[in-house]
């Protein structure tokens, strides 16, 4: 993500600018029907809550990304004072489950007034230790350090080993990393719940509160006693398909990535 | 001889984002914990209180009962299920490793939805079942006595693949001539499973086990939304972090909530650091 962006802004001549335009151009000629479709299928309102996940989902993997390659990189290849602790916060982090985190969140977003704005769950959803611990382990390699001594005895500066060096290999891992973060955000309930839930923001839920909206809207129909069926503001049948698109992307990916991702996520993780 | 002091730059932005939020929301719920309405310190006032709430007690009950079964579902089946694909051939076991695994694209709130049609006898392709059981009606299958049950076949169904696959990752690194050696030795397929291959991969259930009890502490979606769904029939603080919830939502009343968030914090934290210290998992370093 971070080589991408960085190469983009390198070599900005005009001509591959151009090019650039118009491949977003035909991108968006290319995709916009597919979209149109899918909100047919599920509602306005509905393609708007997919599009808000896909933001937040999005946003978030990539500041892991962006944040875990480097961290990862320093911690492995780097002996400075205070690299354990920063390690064992780290690995402690990604062994809490994430819903531990959610009310002292909520607390803090409550007091900065940051309540039901989208950074309030992208900025969590950034915070990714075992994407950390995934990189740290991925640069933590003999073979690696070797390369390393090989580019500083030449004369490269530091960043200029991260940069040339670190980064274009980082490609796997980035991509494992942004895969599981997307997966982990895409499909969170409690930290969007208390951030949007109680606001009147509708406009901004993801997918997951939307669905739990739909239920939310029978409440009147519905009476306090005897509970003799499901009641919901809109038919199952809607449910269910609401509940298929949740679905589709996570699977789409996992087919595609299936592969690497079996092996690589367990076997490097652990010793 | 590696660099010092240029460690920094790479770790900057991170430490920067793990201390706002990860660190200091702790040390501020930790605070709050701490602090009475009128912003006095108040010691361990609010945790007194919030243990002796009726509401507090029943909570852990409930999620107790809820882990007592999703635990033994777990060690049992998660286990018993890797050793069989385990023992399968390569493809065939690659197919059911993606079946069990299919649904945890739905985690969350989509599964607790989907698992609301599945017990409502009017819709679910599990109708006989319910019937069979005695369940009539969608009340009859969310009996507050069901509950727990519910929950932990929930959280089975969405989360036992990973699991699967975590496990079976584990078994594959079991090196062949270990395997080879008992067979040449006379072991069956029961005996290698649970004399050889089950003390191989203890710790990753170790690992499995407290992971999923600090998880299953933190139980919210589950039972917010069949308290949703069911237009409130059942109790909206039936699990630690509805509680904590409805407390500074609907009283307003964040040190006490805070008080309950420093509780499950504790727990996760206590878990975390036995799964970090005792399982040698995790490489701290090289």
């Amino acid at each position: 993500m971070r080589a991408l962006a960085g190469r983009i802004l390198t070599r900005h001549s005009a001509s591959q600018i151009a090019a650039l335009s118009a491949l977003s151009l035909m991108a968006v000629f290319f995709a916009v029907p597919i979209i149109w479709a899918v909100g047919e299928m599920i509602g306005g309102t509905a393609l708007h809550w997919l599009l808000n996940s896909a933001f937040y989902s999005t946003a978030g993997a990539a500041i892991a990304v962006a944040l875990c390659i480097p961290a990862g990189y320093g911690l492995a290849t780097h002996d400075f004072p205070g690299r354990r602790p920063l390690l064992i916060v780290t690995i402690l982090l990604m062994l809490i489950p994430p819903n531990a985190l959610v009310l002292p969140l909520f607390l803090e977003a409550h007091a900065a007034h940051l309540l039901a704005s989208p950074l309030a769950v992208i900025l969590p959803y950034g915070l990714y230790p075992f994407g950390v611990y995934l990189a740290y382990l991925y640069f933590n390699t003999a073979r690696f350090e070797a390369l390393l001594q090989t580019a500083r005895t030449d004369g490269c500066s530091e960043w200029h080993v991260f940069k040339r060096i670190a980064l274009p290999l980082s490609l796997p891992v980035s991509a494992l990393i942004a895969f599981l973060n997307f997966l982990a955000s895409w499909t969170n309930f409690f930290l969007p719940w208390v951030m949007y839930w109680s606001f009147g923001t509708t406009s901004r839920y993801p997918l997951a509160l939307g669905i739990a909206l739909e239920l939310d809207t029978s409440k009147g129909s519905s009476f306090y006693g005897v509970l003799t069926q499901l009641h919901l503001g809109v038919s199952p049948s809607y449910i269910a398909l609401l509940l298929l698109v949740t679905c589709a992307p996570v699977l789409i990916v996992f087919v595609l990535a299936q592969r690497w991702i079996g092996s690589s996520q367990l076997q490097g993780v652990f010793r | 001889m590696r660099p010092r002091k240029s460690g920094y730059l790479f770790i900057a932005p991170y430490a920067l984002l793990l201390a706002v939020a990860g660190i200091y929301p702790v040390g501020y719920a930790l605070d709050l914990a701490l602090t009475s309405l009128r912003a006095q310190f108040s010691g361990t006032r609010n945790f007194v209180r919030s243990f002796q709430d009726p509401e507090f007690l029943p909570a852990f009950l409930h999620v107790g009962l809820f882990l007592a079964i999703w635990l033994t579902a777990l060690v049992v089946l998660v286990v018993g299920l890797s050793l069989i694909l385990h023992s399968l051939d390569r493809r065939i076991s690659a197919a059911f490793r993606f079946v069990f695994y299919l649904p945890a694209a739905l985690a969350g709130a989509a599964s607790v939805m989907l698992w609301l049609f599945m017990l409502e006898p009017g819709v679910s392709p599990w109708t006989f079942v319910l019937h069979w059981l005695g369940y009539n009606t969608l009340g009859d299958s969310l009996a507050s006595g069901n509950l727990p049950v519910v929950f932990a076949v929930i959280a089975f169904w969405s989360g036992a693949g990973s699991w699967i696959v975590v496990m079976y990752g584990a078994l594959a690194t079991i090196p062949p001539g270990v395997l080879e050696a008992a067979r040449l030795d006379g072991a069956g397929p029961w005996r290698t499973a649970l004399r050889i291959k089950l003390p191989l991969i203890k710790r990753w259930v170790a690992y499995m086990l407290i992971g999923a009890f600090a998880a299953g502490t933190q139980l919210f979606a589950e039972p917010q939304l069949v308290s949703e769904a069911t237009g409130g029939i059942l109790n909206q603080t039936w699990s630690p972090n509805q509680l904590a919830y409805f407390l500074s939502f609907q009283l307003d009343n964040f040190n006490y909530a805070a008080a309950i968030a420093v509780d499950l914090l504790a727990i996760a934290l206590i878990s975390a650091t036995v799964i970090l210290l005792r399982t040698g998992l995790f490489r701290v370093s090289d």
